[in-house]
């Protein structure tokens, strides 16, 4: 078995937009917007985690699926994570054979 | 496709333009892909969508309400005499999400934020499966029918020593991408509750049920376990509580070692019993100078 060392895989904003298909441009708006979440390393570029592209796939359907914008998206965003935690806590204390 | 547009919002025929707005935003926050990881979500989210795309526009919603559902089929211009509107240019003033002719969802995501929408993956969804105690520990191929899109069954394959909580991903099972890929469908496993067998993550408990004189003198007694029977041995001067292990008798684990087994002693007395063994109780009451209530 082979491990491999433990730096996080980053994608670059290039990768991330040929992935995703958006433009470049509008990544680096969303997030000036915060609504992705992005390292910037010295020289200004920008680095995503690798589930960005999962948070892009929830944008996209937010915006197209009920019209919000970039703001309120990022409200949903947050308070989707929040929820998700929450329940996988109650779910982790209130197992069915406490 | 829904067999009633304004069932599916929910809205009385008679319903104002608001009123189908005000439904239609509701129910759309309620069952969106990203709010909702039910599959079923997807499929009433599509046909409210669908709906209100007919409903919202005064003239596709007139055409509905001469029509039925097959008013796509009727063309516009005898629509238009049938109604006898004399409007300039069929398909100008109030449509609201571009051409309702041949209405497809993936327009509806595709009209709206089409520039820089890029390719959209589908959402992940996520459903429950229930699985006995057996079930869990033997694991196996089971059929799974799954809600949405008219119930899709699927033959998953379960892995031995499954927990509770554990997700099984089907990939691409999920909800529909557009241009992207769909997105993967999750069965999180719930393991119902058993009348003999308690789950502690892979370690069963299970009551053991003994006779004072078992308990007193030690005995190997059978007890069944959600792999089959097996003996255990109960050594001499076992009280109630007193938790016998049964290593590896547990959960399987695929990629480590098995859970244990705890089956605790519990002591049941004859609720009636023969004169014979009255008499030997009590000749064992008058022998023995054992009290449980003081602690030596």
């Amino acid at each position: 078995m082979t491990h491999s060392l433990a730096v996080p895989p980053r994608l670059r904003l290039e990768v991330v937009a040929r992935r995703s298909g958006l433009h470049p441009d509008l990544l680096r708006q969303l997030v000036a917007l915060s609504v992705l979440e992005a390292d910037r390393d010295v020289s200004g570029q920008l680095w995503f985690a690798p589930d960005v592209l999962v948070t892009i796939g929830r944008v996209q359907r937010l915006r197209a699926g009920l019209g919000l914008n970039y703001a309120g998206i990022a409200v949903v965003l947050d308070l989707l994570n929040r929820i998700h935690e929450l329940e996988t806590e109650v779910r982790r204390r209130s197992g069915p054979w406490t | 496709m829904a067999a009633d547009f304004y069932a599916a919002l929910g809205v009385s025929r008679d319903a104002s333009t608001e009123e189908i707005q005000q439904a239609y935003r509701k129910l759309a926050r309620r069952y969106h892909p990203d709010v909702n990881a039910d599959p079923a979500a997807e499929d009433r989210f599509k046909e409210i969508n669908e709906a209100y795309q007919v409903l919202a526009d005064p003239e596709t919603r007139a055409r509905y309400d001469r029509f039925g559902p097959d008013f796509r089929q009727i063309p516009e211009e005898m629509a238009g005499q049938w109604a006898g509107a004399g409007r300039a240019g069929a398909g100008s003033g109030t449509v609201h999400f571009g051409d309702d002719a041949g209405f497809d969802f993936d327009d509806l995501f595709g009209g709206l934020f089409g520039a820089g929408a890029g390719r959209m993956p589908g959402a992940d969804q996520e459903a429950e499966l229930v699985l006995g105690v057996e079930d869990a520990y033997r694991g196996g191929k089971r059929r799974v029918t799954v809600s949405g899109r008219g119930g899709r069954d699927y033959d998953v394959t379960i892995p031995p020593g499954v927990t509770d909580g554990q997700r099984i991903r089907l990939p691409g099972q999920g909800g529909q991408g557009r241009g992207g890929p769909a997105g993967d469908l999750y069965l999180r496993v719930r393991i119902a509750p058993h009348p003999r067998y308690r789950l502690d993550g892979r370690d069963i408990h299970v009551v053991l049920p003994l006779a004072p004189w078992e308990a007193a003198l030690g005995a190997g007694v059978p007890i069944t376990t959600p792999g089959g029977e097996v003996k255990v041995r109960v050594p001499p001067g076992t009280s109630s509580g007193r938790r016998l292990r049964l290593r590896g008798e547990g959960l399987p684990n695929p990629r480590g070692t098995p859970g244990d087994l705890y089956a605790e002693a519990r002591i049941s007395v004859p609720a009636k019993t023969s004169r014979r063994e009255r008499e030997l109780f009590e000749e064992l009451a008058a022998a023995s100078n054992f009290d449980p209530r003081r602690t030596s």
